[in-house]
């Protein structure tokens, strides 16, 4: 299944400054293990050690919440739009800081 | 619950256009003049905030946010002026509405949300619009809001990205329930262009009109994203509270 991942901006710079990445996978984990397999270092900020996504981002498959459907197990289709959305903050800022 | 507070003929008259909008009209305008909103930060973010709800009429503002203003303010922070540089950030604020609106009962707050004052605040207020830039703020801020059952916007932003969502009593989550964790990589200080900043203010303070005159259909249950790097916009739902 050929899906688009939306990517936040904190984490564009594993993707080559790219918004967008067009990817494969039947499934939500099928999809970031071929989004890792093309941008190596991505999965690493996205899931913690234990392989659940981090408490800070919630993942939506055309704008669903998976962790109210079947979390990693989601299926996916063709064409579908999945969105990594981490909390941010910010009022103020200056400087910028990478991740 | 907010007690409406009737009109002058003054106050008529400034307000008039925002009250031809269907739906709105006086009763709307009394709502919003007998309503109180806390603003957590009023740099960027906030200041907007705080600007629009001047303008639009709400009653009384209660602005917290601590330091001065430093220079590297002043390519967002609409309420600083370059005059103010070294000076209250909170003190400078608080003229520029009142220039705006002599009518608004403004409190300068000159500290940011803490978990010292953070009931105090929210207990004094109806309604919480959160800009600040650090979770621990954040967090606080929701934690006391859905306790005392006070609606909060929730505004943030990150370089061309933000996120906008209003949080309800018993109607939906609060922002550490939807996360509870902040994301580790978080600084205090990240790329921002003023007129993003002030984009989502001005969203920000719409959604605070709408929930304090009942007009309109805020945005709860649902975070709007949307990147104005591209001019794309999504919603995504967040499920029940």
């Amino acid at each position: 299944m050929a899906v688009t991942i939306r990517i936040p901006t904190p984490l564009r710079k594993f993707t080559d400054g790219k918004s967008e990445v067009d990817v494969e996978g039947g499934t939500v984990r099928e999809i970031f293990d071929d989004v890792e397999n093309r941008h190596g270092g991505l999965k690493d900020k996205i899931f913690d050690d234990a392989g659940e996504v981090r408490r800070f981002i919630n993942v939506f498959v055309n704008g669903e919440d998976v962790r109210h459907a079947e979390g990693l197990d989601t299926p996916v289709k063709d064409g579908d739009e999945l969105s990594v959305v981490p909390a941010i903050a910010g009022g103020l800022g200056s400087r910028p800081r990478q991740v | 619950m907010i007690e409406p507070k009737s009109l002058t003929d003054e106050e008529r008259a400034v307000y008039e256009w925002q009250m031809w909008v269907p739906e709105f009209g006086e009763e709307g305008q009394e709502k919003l003049k007998g309503a109180s909103v806390l603003i957590s930060r009023i740099g960027g973010l906030g200041g907007v905030v705080a600007y629009e709800l001047a303008a639009a009429g709400v009653g009384r503002l209660v602005l917290a946010h601590a330091g001065d203003v430093k220079p590297s303010d002043l390519n967002r922070q609409l309420l600083m002026t370059h005059d103010g540089l070294g000076k209250s950030r909170v003190e400078s604020a608080a003229r520029r509405l009142r220039e705006l609106n002599p009518r608004l009962e403004v409190e300068a707050v000159a500290e940011n949300i803490n978990e010292g004052n953070a009931a105090a605040l929210v207990g004094s207020v109806d309604l919480v619009v959160d800009c600040a830039p650090l979770f621990e703020e954040r967090f606080q801020m929701n934690r006391e809001a859905k306790s005392q059952g006070k609606p909060l916007v929730e505004c943030a932003m990150y370089e061309m990205e933000a996120q906008l969502t209003t949080f309800l009593p018993g109607e939906t989550r609060y922002l550490h329930e939807l996360y509870p964790e902040k994301p580790e990589w978080w600084k205090r200080e990240f790329p921002v262009f003023g007129a993003v900043s002030g984009a989502v203010g001005c969203m920000g303070a719409m959604e605070a009109i709408k929930v304090i005159s009942g007009i309109g259909e805020p945005l709860t249950g649902e975070l709007l994203v949307f990147d104005l790097g591209e001019m794309r916009f999504h919603k995504m739902k967040l499920g029940p509270s």
